[in-house]
């Protein structure tokens, strides 16, 4: 089973690249380490499996399978040395980061195969019940639990503790916090080591040991071997009880799903990003984690059509830049061609510069409805340009409310230059340019008028 | 659990921080009262047991019924006192009687059965003990970790008594000496066990299991009924009379066809009292006065705890000279000292049962299912319960199935793999019932073997069906990649087989075991069979299937568990791999190489053919999972896509040269799921083009290289003045900067700056 990690590349020409990628990792003083307590591992696993077939124990088996995990870790301990040191290639152009989530993956569901060939080898040993030697029964659970202990307490293997630390609590864990809160009522001390959880992996290896115990007693005194397949079934279920919230904490990762625990903030920025200036509509939002941890994502903003792109880009990039780390913003508007092909006369219009015109389209409607994946009210949109030019009264109308609150007038007005330049873009050099210049004067403003942004935003 | 919720809402409203108790100290009698209660209890139960070895069992109901209808008659007056009974009250009180006759024969004809030991740890389960289980058991909200290890325990003592439990009399019982049982009841339920295949203790204890939840279930019922009437007790001297006359006919009848074992019933007069008081009349009493002055959790509790070690010590010590006070009947029955003693397995089930009772019968703490939110202005904790909203949502079983199956059928290449997956699952009943049959462990263990491999199946289904759920906020791509997610763990899945198939195969190589292959060719035979049938379904799926289509196959070749490991696989292939067919055409090897190296042995004996054929499968399966492995961690790592690569390339040289685009940067696209492609790019422009034209452009380029969910962002120069100036770090002001330098070398030319 040591080999399969080895053979994922299967291509001839991937053997001499991989030989190559393992000795950047080996240059690593920590990766020796591991290496090491591989060596040891593969050695171990042998006796173990060798004294498996001795006693003819399915229970031993089922603990040996849990050393052979050891050993998946360790492996995937060094894939996330090697992850640290290579860069994005064209190809992958994420970057490696996943390939620790993969590993964990895999190893978690590996495990859980190796407990479904447990509990049906079980099923077949329930019918016809072979005699179990305990010999080296007791010595080769001694062996895998102190080697399993000490390879999980001296060896820090960041994805697993990470994973173990994030995926949600086996229900296995929950028993034992549920036990220990009750003892630690009485021995209050306690309470460091089992709570609020215990590490998974040095539970699993414990309550193993003792299942390994219990049979070699039982068998020592009274020679029930089903006790056998019977803790062999525990093991097996205990490990399905270990590794299914981290295989599916690290298969939600495999799946781009957006973590439920940043979903509040999400919500929250999303909500701040529909209220900008400008901003209708918040659609397409895809977030996902890249490896553990780091959030990519991306998202379409529909903006009315008066509003300046790259101002609104930039103060939608930046508050969702404390969150999302890999960010791509679409600002896309509707009707944005006709501006352009309508004259000169309409852009001595825009100077007017009228921000309401909301009457809600039925056209807009099956815009929304075609796209259901949306967090933000789709806000009414713009309509045709015979509505908001030249009827300044119109500001006045009830539905405005909706927006007023984002809008500091006289700001806007007083400025000299129209949002509409960047719409109407070649055919008008002059008010082009001056959107560039004219934005320097905002800038001392920004700061302080950043904080607070639900009240008042700069206009360009 | 009237009586419970009652006693809550009693303590609720008084407490402020804890439940309000009544004082130990005027509980303590009770307590006392109420242990040796069921102390007295199981004495009267070993002695019921001396009794029934003489007395026919529905004559010893008929005595125990008429014995506590005269005594609670006496005590209750239920004729003179209280409301008259109505004639549909005593319709229900009539039903109510037939229906604690037949507990009380499951009962003791499990006491028979299994003796006093057994029955006592089985069956004085009080009654919220039982309800907690079954609500663990048959709901989801079942009240936390610590109710779920109760249940846990009481079934781990069930299992305990058993398998574990070697009574050596009982495996002498099961042999039915007597040959004959006493009246046609008794044989009837003897047939009855004898039919499930257990022996006589097992299925005592099985009877039992079942009387305690009919008992549960009784009392449930016929609370409400005890309410109408006037009170449980009044309801319980009038049921048990109306159960005497219920059970006289039929002793009538029993004493006047069959000669009564019974030398003096005078001399049976001590033992039946004391086995009217102690086991129905006074444990009937104290448990009604506990329960009013007890909570019902408590009451459980302190009763469970005395009835279980009495019982273990009176098993231990009834055989014994010391009990011989206690013995009324069959002083002489010395000689059959081994008679349901104490064994390992009792003693460990004994500790299980206390522990569960213990556990089960504790209040459930409410609030820790609810999440702490904050606090009150007032100062108090406020909790969130989610759990219970849950579970009203949750949609039933039954109706979950159906409305797969509908969906699953619904397409094409679905409704394929169900099909396969239906006949893989009736091979391997087939082959299980068959093997049962004959009593072959062969192919037994090779249905096993199927069953294991059909899991795969099943996964690639479910994986087939949620691919087609609506996207989600947390799956906002949609449920497709988790398509992608089965392939790969269908792929370990084959890898461990071929790793285990390999290890089998060269510990046959080394020590090549004698087979006996008369089963062998069938079975492999109908594995071809079964395999060709999914090469024409999926030849068939195939043609018509597009890029999502995913080709699951399984071959059945397996040999038995003593011959060829041959299994076949169920190869999973993306559509977009188009290896579903190979993977079928490699099963097919497989079942053929089954059946020649069958042919081999028969034919020659070379019993090297079996491993080495095993070993041939197992590579087979190796190398043809790895492209498969491959294919789907690549798209797992977000790869950019191999079929799309150079369409992507020319895309983006494309792109390169849109009029007023500067460069773009960090391009990334990757394949999401079978048919979603997603793309994410940035481009930089000069200040004076339209976004939204160049968004246009690029969309288009981008669409026809096969990209369909495409987020594009458009910057200009002006963007990153913005970002730099509300940027909060340095470092990402200083990679602004750094674009911003490298945007006015770029086109220096046409900068409008």
């Amino acid at each position: 089973m040591g080999t399969i990690h080895l053979f994922r590349k299967p291509q001839r020409s991937f053997f001499g690249k991989l030989l190559q990628e393992f000795r950047l990792v080996a240059a690593d003083r920590r990766s020796w380490k591991i290496l090491l307590f591989g060596a040891v591992n593969v050695l171990c696993t042998g006796f173990l499996l060798m004294w498996c077939s001795s006693t003819n124990s399915i229970a031993l088996t089922a603990y040996t399978y849990l050393t052979i995990f050891d050993l998946f870790s360790l492996i995937t301990c060094l894939i996330s040395y090697w992850v640290m040191m290579r860069k994005p290639s064209p190809a992958y152009s994420f970057g490696f980061e996943r390939l620790e989530v993969l590993a964990v993956f895999a190893s978690t569901v590996l495990a859980q195969l190796g407990a479904l060939f447990i509990l049906k080898e079980s099923a077949e040993r329930f019918l016809d019940q072979p005699e179990i030697h305990t010999g080296r029964l007791l010595v080769g659970t001694f062996v895998a639990l102190s080697f399993n202990l000490f390879t999980m307490l001296s060896i820090r293997n960041k994805p697993f503790a990470y994973v173990s630390e994030a995926a949600s609590t086996s229900w296995l864990q929950e028993h034992v916090a549920d036990l220990s809160r009750s003892v630690c009522g009485i021995i209050p001390g306690l309470s460091s080591i089992f709570l609020p959880r215990m590490n998974p992996f040095v539970l699993i290896d414990l309550a193993g040991a003792f299942a390994l115990c219990i049979t070699y007693m039982l068998i020592e005194i009274n020679n029930y071997f089903a006790v056998d397949t019977a803790s062999a079934i525990a093991i097996a279920l205990m490990t399905f009880g270990t590794m299914y919230p981290m295989s599916v904490y690290s298969g939600k990762v495999l799946l781009q799903t957006t973590p439920p625990h940043v979903i509040g903030q999400l919500d929250k920025l999303i909500r701040e990003v529909s209220t900008l200036d400008g901003v209708l509509e918040v659609r397409n939002e895809h977030f996902w984690t890249l490896g553990f941890g780091s959030l990519a994502g991306s998202v379409h903003v529909r903006i009315r059509r008066d509003a300046n792109e790259q101002m609104v880009l930039a103060h939608v990039t930046n508050r969702l830049y404390t969150l999302v780390s890999t960010l791509t913003v679409q600002i896309f508007k509707d009707d944005w061609i006709r501006p352009a092909l309508l004259s000169g006369p309409v852009a001595s219009n825009a100077l007017n510069f009228s921000d309401h015109h909301i009457i809600p389209m039925p056209l807009l409607k099956n815009v929304d409805d075609r796209i259901p994946v949306t967090s933000t009210p789709a806000k009414p949109s713009s309509p045709p340009p015979e509505f908001s030019f030249n009827t300044p009264g119109k500001n006045v109308s009830p539905v405005i409310l909706l927006n007023t609150q984002t809008r500091p007038y006289g700001l806007g007005l007083s400025r000299g230059h129209t949002p509409y330049s960047s719409v109407l873009g070649q055919g008008l050099a002059v008010p082009g340019v001056g959107a560039g210049q004219g934005l320097r004067p905002t800038f001392p403003h920004v700061p302080s008028r950043y904080g607070n942004n639900r009240t008042g935003q700069p206009r360009p | 659990m009237e009586e419970k919720y009652g006693g809550d809402a009693r303590a609720g409203p008084g407490g402020g921080l804890g439940p309000v108790d009544v004082p130990s100290a005027r509980l303590t009698k009770y307590i006392v009262l109420l242990c040796l209660t069921k102390c007295l209890k199981a004495v009267g139960l070993f002695e019921s047991y001396d009794l029934l070895k003489a007395v026919h069992i529905v004559q010893f109901i008929f005595i125990l019924k008429l014995g506590t209808a005269f005594f609670m008659v006496l005590f209750q007056k239920p004729f003179s006192s209280g409301k008259t009974i109505t004639k549909h009250q005593w319709i229900k009180i009539f039903k109510h009687a037939v229906a604690g006759c037949i507990i009380s024969l499951l009962w003791f004809f499990g006491l028979t059965l299994c003796g006093p030991l057994r029955t006592l740890l089985l069956f004085e389960h009080s009654d919220i003990v039982v309800i907690s289980l079954l609500s663990v058991l048959f709901t989801s909200s079942g009240g936390g970790p610590a109710k779920t290890r109760g249940a846990a325990f009481f079934i781990i003592a069930v299992i305990c008594l058993l398998l574990f439990d070697n009574d050596d009399l009982m495996a002498k019982m099961a042999e039915h000496p007597e040959g004959h049982h006493d009246s046609a009841l008794t044989h009837m339920l003897y047939t009855a066990i004898a039919f499930l295949g257990v022996a006589d203790h097992k299925g005592g204890v099985l009877l039992l299991a079942l009387a305690l939840c009919c008992k549960v279930g009784f009392h449930t019922a016929s609370r409400k009924l005890s309410v109408d009437v006037g009170g449980p007790k009044r309801l319980q001297a009038l049921s048990q009379l109306v159960s005497v006359f219920l059970l006289c006919p039929w002793v009538i009848v029993l004493s006047v066809t069959t000669q009564s074992k019974v030398e003096s019933w005078f001399s049976l007069i001590v033992p039946f009292t004391t086995v009217i008081f102690f086991v129905m009349i006074l444990d009937f009493y104290m448990d009604s006065i506990c329960s009013v002055k007890m909570e019902v959790s408590k009451c459980a509790r302190y009763g469970s705890f005395p009835i279980f070690i009495s019982a273990l010590l009176f098993g231990n010590f009834w055989t014994h000279p010391i009990t011989d006070q206690l013995r009324a009947v069959n002083r002489a029955a010395h000689q059959e000292g081994t008679e349901h003693v104490l064994s390992g397995g009792v003693v460990v089930s004994a500790v299980f049962f206390i522990l569960s009772a213990n556990i089960l019968s504790s209040p459930s703490k409410r609030g820790q299912k609810g999440t702490l939110i904050g606090y009150s202005p007032e100062g108090t904790p406020l909790y969130h319960f989610m759990g219970d909203a849950f579970q009203h949502s949750s949609q039933s079983i039954p109706r979950f199935i159906k409305e797969s199956l509908k969906q699953i059928l619904e397409e094409s290449d679905s409704r394929q793999i169900f099909y396969f997956l239906c006949l893989n699952l009736l091979f391997t009943f087939v082959e299980l019932f068959y093997g049962v049959l004959t009593n072959s462990l062969g192919l037994i263990s090779d249905g096993f073997h199927m069953l294991f491999d059909c899991s795969a199946l099943v996964m690639g289904l479910f994986a087939a069906l949620m691919s087609r759920w609506k996207a989600t906020r947390i799956f906002s791509y949609g449920y497709g990649r988790i398509e992608i997610l089965s392939g790969f763990i269908n792929g370990l899945f084959l890898i461990v087989i071929a790793f285990f198939v390999f290890m089998e195969s060269v510990a046959r190589l080394i020590d090549p075991p004698e087979l006996d292959t008369n089963m062998l060719t069938p079975v492999s035979i109908g594995g071809l069979i079964v395999n060709l049938i999914g090469i024409c379904a999926f030849s068939h799926a195939h043609s018509h299937g597009h890029g999502t289509s995913q080709g699951h196959c399984h071959s059945s070749d397996h040999g038995h568990s003593h011959h060829t490991h041959g299994h076949g696989d169920h190869g999973h292939s993306h559509g977009f791999t188009g290896g579903g067919m190979n993977a079928n055409m490699r099963d097919t090897l497989g079942s053929i190489g089954v059946i020649v190296s069958t042919v081999l042995i028969e034919q020659f004996g070379w019993f090297i053919a079996d491993p080495l054929c095993s070993l041939f499968i197992a590579v087979l399966i190796f190398l043809s999972v790895i492209p498969l492995i491959k294919d789907a961690c690549q798209v797992l790592l977000l790869r950019l896509p191999p079929e799309y690569e150079k369409e992507l390339h020319i895309a983006l040289e494309k792109i390169q040269k849109i009029e007023g685009l500067i460069s773009y940067r960090d391009p990334h696209f990757w394949r999401h799921s079978a048919n979603i492609i997603a793309g994410t790019i940035h481009i930089q422009v000069t200040s004076d083009v339209l976004e939204q034209r160049i968004v246009q452009q690029v969309t288009g380029i981008l669409k026809d290289a096969g990209v369909n969910n495409l987020t594009i962002q458009v910057e200009k120069e002006a963007y990153f003045q913005h970002m730099s100036g509300l940027s909060t770090g340095f470092h990402d002001v200083l990679a602004m900067t750094k674009q911003m330098e490298s945007m006015k070398y770029c086109k220096d030319g046409t900068y409008i700056m």
